[in-house]
């Protein structure tokens, strides 16, 4: 774990030292009376002392290593970044745009282009889908999901 | 009110028609959440909490708490037909479930795991009932100091069980705390940690970050390296145990029970660990250690009834000390307070409908899991051929509904995917979520606890040495902190590479 390790340390450490100024300005207080920051100060200082030692061990391994296994594995990186970007528009859309339409189109999406299945079986899943998502959720459990471009309808 | 009053007084709740349907909806969820791999307990409660807000608080805890006894059921399942662990407290069960399975006795390792999740499910039940009222009252003697060093110690105790290095849980409670920071501070009313963005000024919420790390991060994670489901095509038969297999099972059961319950009791125990702890004594004490790992009907009974046993028990903490000693009753905490209560000792005095109410139906529920499930068995291994390209999408679906539902916000909903991501890149850079999950829960009240403290002794650190209480508790945390620098720490977890 000797790349993944200063890779995630560095991160760490940058946390901890922003976090560090953070509390810093919102005031620490005195002991008799602990300010809004000072617990968040001292906690990010033990931190950034952790994550130096994971940054240390890391490079004290790092001779004698051979060469380091990728982090990621290659073949469906691809994949997980096509999946989250739909779901990032999935959240951006819903509101203007609706539930009803955005799961629609998030099935078709998943299903016919990402895993490539038959368009009548995609269509098919979509459309059951939706459809008893919303009666769970909007019909039985009264949870108010976006109604967007079809407001009209006042179902 | 005597326990014998309370208790009945808790059947009136549990009882009560609207009730019995929750718990009934909570067990058959929480089976089948065990039995889906991908989908955890603790994510299945985040993900299903929105859908009690409509229920009151005492029908949504009942459902809340089935979905978690329940998933421990179903995670057999899926180890025993499929050598898959349907959630991770079932890991130890693939071992000899699935040989038995291949050697055609699938019937009764499903049979034998459900008996003995009734009887140790009942068993820390009935323990429940009795030690609860006890420790509620020994911590209505607690201070902020005595609170806050219970909190330092429950975080403490589960870095220290933590699969990973014990560094990288300590850094993520860390991580934690300061996440717990963000939002309005109760105390002086300044907003911290915000950087201007409005959806931070409420803080960040704990479900959307559980669904994140639980939920988010394990279909992604499931996507990198597609799961290959091969399904025992024989049917399942004879579920009932024969008087051999019951003579062989009966003391691992109850062995495995007493181990559960106090592994479970302790804060950072729970079901994982016990169910492995288990199988080791079990392994142990046996005549014939080598049926081990070829089949034997003990290393099923043991650790289903141990991790069973850990589920009840971890509620007493929960709901005597206010303090979730793992990370589903850290979501669990959250659900209450949602609901508007505040877990702890004065819980059974102010809402004993919830305590007893809640307590009681956990009877009701593991008996409607006993009728429920043996013959339930052949739908949930319909479930089990849904493939997974199907399941990914829905149970993406239901996360980015649960996470709107919290508070019909797509802020809420973003910040889950955000933590999708954080929690799929600690598990490729090998940093655990529960310290992280715990700590945030805990954040808020360790944190005023504290300033409490300091305030009451006018800022003399000396208030945490010398009431005895707290004294003992820090012990303990400075000792889980120090032992295993000095000693080559043996980890528990390590048995989970050995077999």
């Amino acid at each position: 774990m000797g790349r993944a390790d200063r890779i995630s340390g560095i991160f760490w450490l940058c946390f901890a030292v922003l976090m560090i100024i953070q509390s810093y300005h919102l005031g620490l207080g005195t002991l008799h009376k602990p300010g809004a920051g000072f617990l968040f100060f001292w906690v990010n200082i033990v931190l950034g002392i952790m994550s130096l030692v994971v940054l240390f061990r890391a490079w004290a391994g790092k001779k004698g290593e051979g060469p380091q296994p990728a982090i990621f594995g290659r073949q469906n990186v691809s994949k997980i970044v096509f999946v989250m970007i739909s779901l990032f528009l999935y959240v951006l859309l819903m509101e203007p745009v609706g539930f009803i339409p955005v799961t629609f189109l998030f099935f078709i999406y998943l299903l016919g282009i990402i895993e490539k299945k038959k368009w009548y079986y995609t269509v098919f899943v979509s459309i059951v889908v939706t459809v008893i998502s919303y009666l769970i959720f909007e019909t039985w459990l009264q949870s108010q999901l976006p109604k967007g471009l079809l407001q009209f309808l006042r179902f | 009110m005597d326990i014998f009053q309370s208790v009945l007084y808790g059947f009136q709740v549990a009882l009560q028609p609207l009730n019995l349907i929750y718990c009934f909806f909570g067990v058959m969820i929480g089976t089948l959440v065990g039995v889906l791999p991908g989908l955890g307990p603790a994510a299945a409660i985040a993900l299903l909490l929105p859908t009690t807000f409509k229920a009151t608080p005492v029908s949504g805890v009942i459902m809340l708490a089935g979905i978690y006894y329940g998933a421990m059921y179903g995670g057999s399942t899926t180890s025993i037909l499929v050598n898959i662990p349907g959630e991770a407290a079932s890991v130890v069960t693939c071992i000899d479930g699935h040989q038995m399975a291949l050697r055609g006795r699938a019937g009764p390792a499903l049979g034998i795991s459900a008996f003995g999740s009734f009887i140790a499910g009942t068993l820390a039940v009935i323990a429940l009932t009795l030690v609860g009222p006890l420790l509620a009252g020994i911590a209505l003697r607690f201070g902020p100091p005595e609170f806050c060093a219970l909190m330092i110690v429950g975080i403490m105790v589960l870095t220290f069980l933590s699969s990973g290095s014990m560094l990288k849980a300590l850094m993520m409670a860390a991580v934690g705390l300061t996440l717990g920071g963000a939002g309005m501070d109760s105390i002086s009313g300044k907003y911290r940690f915000t950087f201007n963005i409005q959806a931070l000024l409420d803080g960040v919420g704990l479900v959307p970050v559980v669904m994140g790390l639980f939920g988010i991060a394990e279909v992604i994670e499931n996507l990198e390296t597609e799961i290959k489901r091969e399904i025992l095509t024989t049917k399942v038969k004879n579920l009932l145990p024969n008087l051999k297999d019951w003579a062989a099972s009966i003391w691992p059961i109850i062995r495995g029970s007493i181990l559960g319950f106090f592994l479970g009791i302790i804060p950072g125990g729970g079901a994982i660990v016990a169910s492995f702890a288990s199988y080791a004594i079990e392994k142990k004490v046996s005549k014939h250690p080598e049926e081990f790992g070829k089949g034997a009907i003990a290393g099923v009974a043991g650790p289903e009834a141990a991790n069973n046993a850990a589920a009840g028990a971890s509620f007493i903490p929960l709901l005597t000390l206010g303090i979730p000693s793992n990370a589903i009753m850290a979501i669990f905490l959250g659900a209450l307070m949602i609901h508007g209560l505040q877990p702890g000792p004065l819980l059974m005095t102010r809402a004993p409908d919830i305590f007893w109410g809640t307590i009681v139906s956990m009877y009701i529920g593991n008996g409607m899991l006993l009728v429920l499930n043996l013959p339930l068995i052949p739908l949930w291994v319909m479930v089990l051929r849904v493939p997974y390209y199907l399941l990914y999408p829905l149970i993406l679906l239901f996360c980015m509904i649960g996470a709107y539902s919290i508070g019909n916000n797509a802020a809420d909903v973003i910040i889950m995917l955000i933590f999708g991501i954080v929690g799929y890149l600690m598990r490729k850079f090998r940093y655990d979520a529960p310290p992280l999950v715990l700590a945030l829960v805990l954040g808020g009240e360790l944190e005023s606890s504290l300033r409490q403290s300091l305030m009451l002794s006018r800022g003399d650190f000396s208030i945490f040495v010398t009431r005895p209480i707290t004294l003992g508790f820090l012990i303990v945390a400075v000792l889980l902190l120090v032992v295993p620098i000095i000693t080559q720490r043996k980890k528990l977890s390590t048995l989970e590479d050995s077999p």
